[in-house]
């Protein structure tokens, strides 16, 4: 019951993603490329916030003198 | 100004003042006229003095181009695969023969053509088979390759309710009553003219036609020629020529700015509706005169419309007139939307504004749009209209119209003015101007962004983005709705809509029908983008023309 409005809701926001960005006029394996691209770049924003943000984090506080 | 009707016929009455209410007898109804702000000043109370263009909001504009950049880069892309040979070109292509030339198909026009256009155009060229009134049948076509080909499965989508046509008061109908007249001239006359006006083809028809429509509009003469485009892009090259201007309006259509360029004249072009940027070119034209030689300019002509199709705005007549006498310029009013469509008894802008029709210098028309026929006409002074009767290369070179058409149109204005004895054409132009008052209510309500004047029974709505207007047009004809979406080359580039024409033909539950479906779309499709504070209908419940309630 919930996983199917949960469904329709994802689903409609898709919908509303591909309207706005116009992927909507394209054939499918364009949009097949053009999330693909997306999402690389997403994942690859993520894994290297994961690598370093940690690192970065640390820097500032011990410049701050906060943690040694 | 007092307007008294007599047989039809309208008779101005000029220098009465009027300081207090009159009743006045039009077709057998009463209107008041009441003039508040002193005698003559030509101002309808009716008329709400602001037409908000309203903007959307910024993130709209920003996806807008967003989608657009996202497209072309596509476009690119597949231009590219094509030109490897990866993938088969549909389009049309330079023989190889000719590759060393000047390429053919380089241009924006045609990269827009392949690579937005062809992939949505199911949307556009839909074929009807059936009459085009306030429902129609349309044949089903599918597309296997993505809109480079289509066929036709056999089906027809019946019962589609048409908002897309120019059928402001419903004449385009096959009522057997209401054609009769018109078999009868068939017969009489046959189809074809087989000749121009001034050769053999000026039939007794064509000029009880022009007699007609003089006095429909309270004027001395007119003519009527066999295609509304060509009246004007063949007329204005007889009116002004070489040493003369034109001062045109932003957004004139096609055929009035062929006409302006055919004729060689000097043409400047105004802020749309904007009367400081028309008064500024008009004083900058006078003192400075021609621009190599400083001679005064032979003729001003100022070229605008009574109602603008795409954006459903009204002319500033009022204005445009005490300019027009200040600075002794001509007008041309071409009223191809507005005449049947506006003004109490369907007399258009002159009458919504009453203003004397004689003030206009030219006042030119269609038969296309409120007369469900074909043509249009140029009507005005007497010596003008015998002018351009010698001097016009429509009149001269271009075929009659033809009889059946003729017919059609004297019908239906004989409708309209009440002179075939019933109240069927004053019912209509009443019917016109409550839905259309009812429908734009209705979609301010909902949250909509739409231009143009209050009145006027061209509705566009404003989508913006690409894939929307796609989308629009698609779940529209899904739940039985036929509209018209306008993309880029007709209008710019960010403000595609999709506009609604409204008919007297439309009955309420048909608008309300369609209301309903626009309320569900658009909140599927997140249209709603207006901002404006949502005021109460106080249009409904104020009108005063209850004549038609049943």
């Amino acid at each position: 019951m919930a996983l199917g409005d949960c469904w329709k809701q994802l689903s409609w926001f898709y919908y509303q993603y591909l309207l706005v960005t116009a992927l909507y006029m394209l054939e499918p394996w364009e949009r097949t490329v053009f999330n693909s691209l997306l999402i690389s770049v997403a994942a690859m924003a993520v894994y290297t916030g994961y690598v370093f943000v940690p690192q970065h984090i640390m820097a500032i506080l011990n410049y701050f003198e906060v943690v040694q | 100004m007092a307007m008294t009707a007599a047989n039809g016929i309208l008779k101005q009455h000029s220098k009465q003042k009027n300081s207090r209410s009159e009743d006045v007898k039009v077709n057998g109804y009463h209107k008041k006229t009441q003039v508040k702000n002193g005698p003559g000043t030509g101002v309808a109370n009716s008329l709400p003095r602001h037409e908000p263009f309203e903007q959307a909001p910024m993130y709209v504009a920003v996806m807008t181009y967003l989608g657009y950049g996202l497209v072309t880069l596509f476009g690119y892309f597949r231009d590219f695969l094509r030109a490897v040979g990866l993938e088969k070109c549909h389009v049309a292509q330079e023989r190889s023969e000719q590759k060393d030339f000047v390429p053919l198909y380089q241009d924006f026009e045609n990269f827009y053509n392949r690579n937005l256009y062809m992939r949505v155009r199911d949307n556009w060229n839909r074929p009807i088979c059936s009459l085009p009134g306030p429902v129609f049948d349309l044949m089903e076509r599918i597309s296997d390759d993505y809109n480079w080909t289509f066929r036709f499965t056999g089906r027809t989508i019946p019962n589609v309710i048409n908002v897309g046509s120019y059928n402001y008061l419903g004449f385009a109908e096959n009522n057997v009553d209401f054609l009769k007249t018109v078999a009868e001239k068939t017969q009489e006359y046959g189809v074809g003219v087989c000749s121009t006006r001034q050769e053999i083809a000026n039939l007794s028809l064509h000029q009880e036609l022009e007699q007609l429509v003089a006095n429909f509009l309270g004027l001395e003469s007119s003519m009527a020629f066999g295609m509304g485009f060509a009246t004007n892009s063949m007329n204005i090259p007889a009116l002004v020529g070489k040493g003369c201007l034109i001062l045109s309006d932003e957004l004139n259509h096609t055929s009035l700015i062929l006409g302006a360029r055919l004729s060689g004249a000097t043409i400047r072009v105004f802020k749309h509706n904007n009367m400081h940027s028309l008064e500024k070119m008009l004083r900058e034209a006078i003192c400075s005169g021609q621009p190599r030689t400083h001679r005064p300019w032979k003729k001003i002509l100022i070229m605008v419309e009574g109602i603008y199709s795409m954006e459903g705005s009204v002319v500033r007549l009022p204005e445009i007139l005490a300019l027009k006498k200040k600075y002794k310029a001509y007008l041309y009013l071409d009223e191809a939307h507005s005449i049947g469509a506006v003004g109490p008894t369907g007399r258009g802008v002159t009458e919504l504004f009453n203003v004397n029709a004689a003030d206009v210098d030219i006042m030119m028309g269609t038969f296309t749009k409120s007369f469900g026929a074909c043509g249009g006409y140029i009507a005005g002074k007497k010596v003008l209209v015998d002018y351009i009767r010698r001097h016009s290369h429509s009149a001269i070179y271009a075929t009659a119209m033809s009889p059946p058409v003729t017919e059609q149109v004297i019908r239906a204005m004989k409708c309209i003015m009440g002179q075939d004895g019933g109240d069927e054409g004053i019912r209509r132009v009443r019917q016109l101007a409550e839905n259309t008052r009812y429908f734009r209510a209705r979609l301010k309500e909902m949250g909509f962004i739409i231009y143009g004047n209050d009145d006027s029974p061209v509705v566009p709505i404003l989508l913006y983005m690409p894939a929307k207007v796609v989308a629009f047009a698609r779940e529209m004809l899904r739940r039985k709705i036929g509209v018209v979406v306008v993309g880029f080359p007709a209008t710019p580039i960010t403000e595609a809509r999709a506009r609604f024409c409204l008919s007297a033909a439309h009955t309420r539950p048909m608008l309300d029908q369609v209301l309903h479906h626009l309320n569900e779309v658009g909140d599927m499709l997140c249209l709603k983008f207006s901002r404006r504070s949502l005021a109460p209908r106080p249009d409904l419940e104020d009108r005063t023309d209850f004549h038609t309630e049943e």
